[in-house]
């Protein structure tokens, strides 16, 4: 491929750029603060809402993501299309009926369902994994100083939990910005995507290294961002 | 004080519920004034069953539009060109049924590994992309009358040793995943002697050969030709290919009234002359075999 090609495809992935950002950006919205509450229902006393927790986040680590996408993409169009449609309570009909599964963004909507709730499985686990590391002593020095069970959580233990989760969470934050390409299985159009396409046209692997390189300039950019934060964080040492 | 804590959690729970219906409302907003069709769509569906009255051609024509799948990396079929469009022979020939049918094409790029359930789903009207007629396809599919003839081959590098296809025992030969080239070479008798392994894509598989990792790809004729004319590489086809083959486009088993009126137009397309000229377009001359 000469220069003037990789020119066009580099210009050609670039429209992709915003929409590989844009599932990026809104898993990690929705899956962090989803990842704490399910770190929180984990550490529930009432056993049954542990157990449909721990199932939960035995099923989102124990699926390929590549297959959660897919279930989640067909599995409206396939309920609107079957029998047990009519036997659905009649609410369920109607919020059924009303996603229409040929605009544009109802295949956003469902890779964005699936990346979510896949990412806060292991998000809840980093989180959890914080939390327990705070030795039990904080909690009875807190108190002895007379903080309540909230104030000791907000004041005392968040603080030091945010302080451990960031390497771990950097990784995953990382690794997501490259499994967006994932969503290229139920042809969301993202830089892979069209890599493979444009893969096609030339007969060369040219066009999936230039979407490598952008992969590379963002975990860069996202690499800086984390050794920053981690710097920001390490006070009292 | 144990209370509080469960507050400030049921609160935080409440805000994300939130949230997330916020990201699947944003396709609902935007599907709902599509919502009353598509609630007629999916009756239409139910009625179709019951009373076997077939609205398929009355909803594309409602609709406006008519949605063509197609993975848009089969070259000179569908594929996606230089500039990032949806360009081929089907395309051509499919904007041309649309004319006539006075509806506007959608052309939806799918994964081919999915083609059945997004055509089962209602996600596109048909797969019109160099789709090989098969016995399983039939089954699954209304297929429309093949349009085009098209043998499986083997191609070899040109300095490669292998001449025929009995020089091709005991080595590796590589075929696109899903694809009924994959079918008919795992189910031939030269399946026993050889290494078979797939690949996403054609171009991926001859890659594969370019770097020695395979000694032959097994691939459709029609693509292996233009690939040949159209890149520097030297690749040489075996004289022997295995099975002939047809090209057709798929429909859904129900939508008889819109595969008719497509195979009549076609029929209509290629007594005026339009097929040839679009044949001539990228193959060079008149290679279908529409009647």
């Amino acid at each position: 491929m000469g220069i003037e090609e990789i020119k066009k495809v580099a210009e050609i992935l670039l429209q992709y750029v915003p929409a590989t950002l844009k599932l990026f950006g809104a898993t990690l919205l929705f899956s962090i603060p989803l990842g704490m509450i399910v770190a929180l229902l984990r550490k529930c006393k009432i056993k049954p809402i542990e157990w449909l927790v721990s199932f939960y986040i035995l099923i989102m680590r124990g699926t390929p993501l590549m297959l959660q996408v897919i279930a989640i993409y067909y599995a409206i169009p396939f309920v609107q299309t079957s029998d047990s449609l009519e036997k659905m309570p009649g609410f369920l009909q109607t919020l059924i009926g009303l996603v229409d599964i040929r605009d544009a963004g109802y295949m956003f909507n469902a890779v964005c369902v699936a990346f979510t709730l896949n990412y806060a499985a292991y998000f809840a686990e980093i989180f959890r994994g914080g939390i327990e590391a705070i030795s039990k002593g904080q909690y009875e020095a807190a108190a002895c100083l007379g903080f309540t069970k909230t104030q000791t959580f907000f004041r005392i233990i968040l603080p030091q939990v945010i302080k451990r989760i960031v390497p771990a969470s950097s990784n995953e934050v990382i690794t997501l910005i490259k499994d967006t390409s994932l969503a290229n299985i139920i042809a969301y159009e993202e830089i892979i995507l069209k890599a493979k396409q444009q893969m096609q046209l030339y007969s060369s692997l040219v066009p999936l290294f230039i979407a490598g390189i952008f992969y590379l300039i963002s975990t860069i950019v996202l690499t800086t961002l984390f050794s920053f934060i981690e710097k920001k964080l390490d006070y009292y040492k | 004080m144990r209370k509080k804590l469960w507050k400030t959690a049921a609160v935080i729970m409440a805000a994300s519920a939130m949230l997330l219906t916020a990201c699947g409302g944003a396709g609902e907003n935007a599907s709902s004034q599509n919502a009353e069709s598509q609630g007629d769509t999916s009756s239409d569906t139910a009625t179709n069953g019951e009373s076997g009255e077939d609205l398929s051609l009355q909803k594309v024509k409602d609709a406006g539009k008519f949605v063509l799948g197609l993975d848009a990396t089969f070259k000179p079929m569908g594929y996606t060109d230089e500039n990032n469009e949806i360009v081929g022979f089907d395309i051509d020939l499919a904007e041309a049924v649309c004319e006539k049918l006075g509806v506007e094409l959608v052309k939806e790029p799918i994964n081919w590994d999915t083609k059945e359930q997004d055509l089962s789903v209602g996600k596109i009207d048909c797969i019109w992309n160099g789709l090989s007629v098969s016995p399983s396809r039939e089954e699954t599919f209304n297929l429309s009358e093949p349009y085009m003839k098209n043998a499986m081959v083997f191609v070899v590098p040109e300095s490669s040793d292998i001449n025929s296809t009995s020089d091709l025992a005991g080595k590796k030969v590589i075929v696109q995943n899903g694809s009924t080239a994959q079918d008919i070479l795992t189910e031939s008798e030269l399946a026993a002697n050889m290494e078979i392994t797939s690949i996403a894509t054609n171009i991926e598989a001859l890659q594969q050969m370019d770097i020695n990792l395979v000694d032959a790809v097994f691939m459709d004729e029609v693509v292996a030709q233009y690939e040949i004319k159209n890149s520097d590489k030297a690749y040489r086809i075996l004289d022997e290919g295995l099975a002939e083959e047809e090209y057709a486009i798929a429909f859904r088993k129900e939508d008889q009234a819109l595969r008719d009126e497509v195979q009549k137009i076609l029929s209509e397309l290629k007594a005026d002359g339009t097929v040839e000229e679009i044949s001539t377009k990228w193959f060079g001359s008149d290679i279908t075999t529409i009647e």
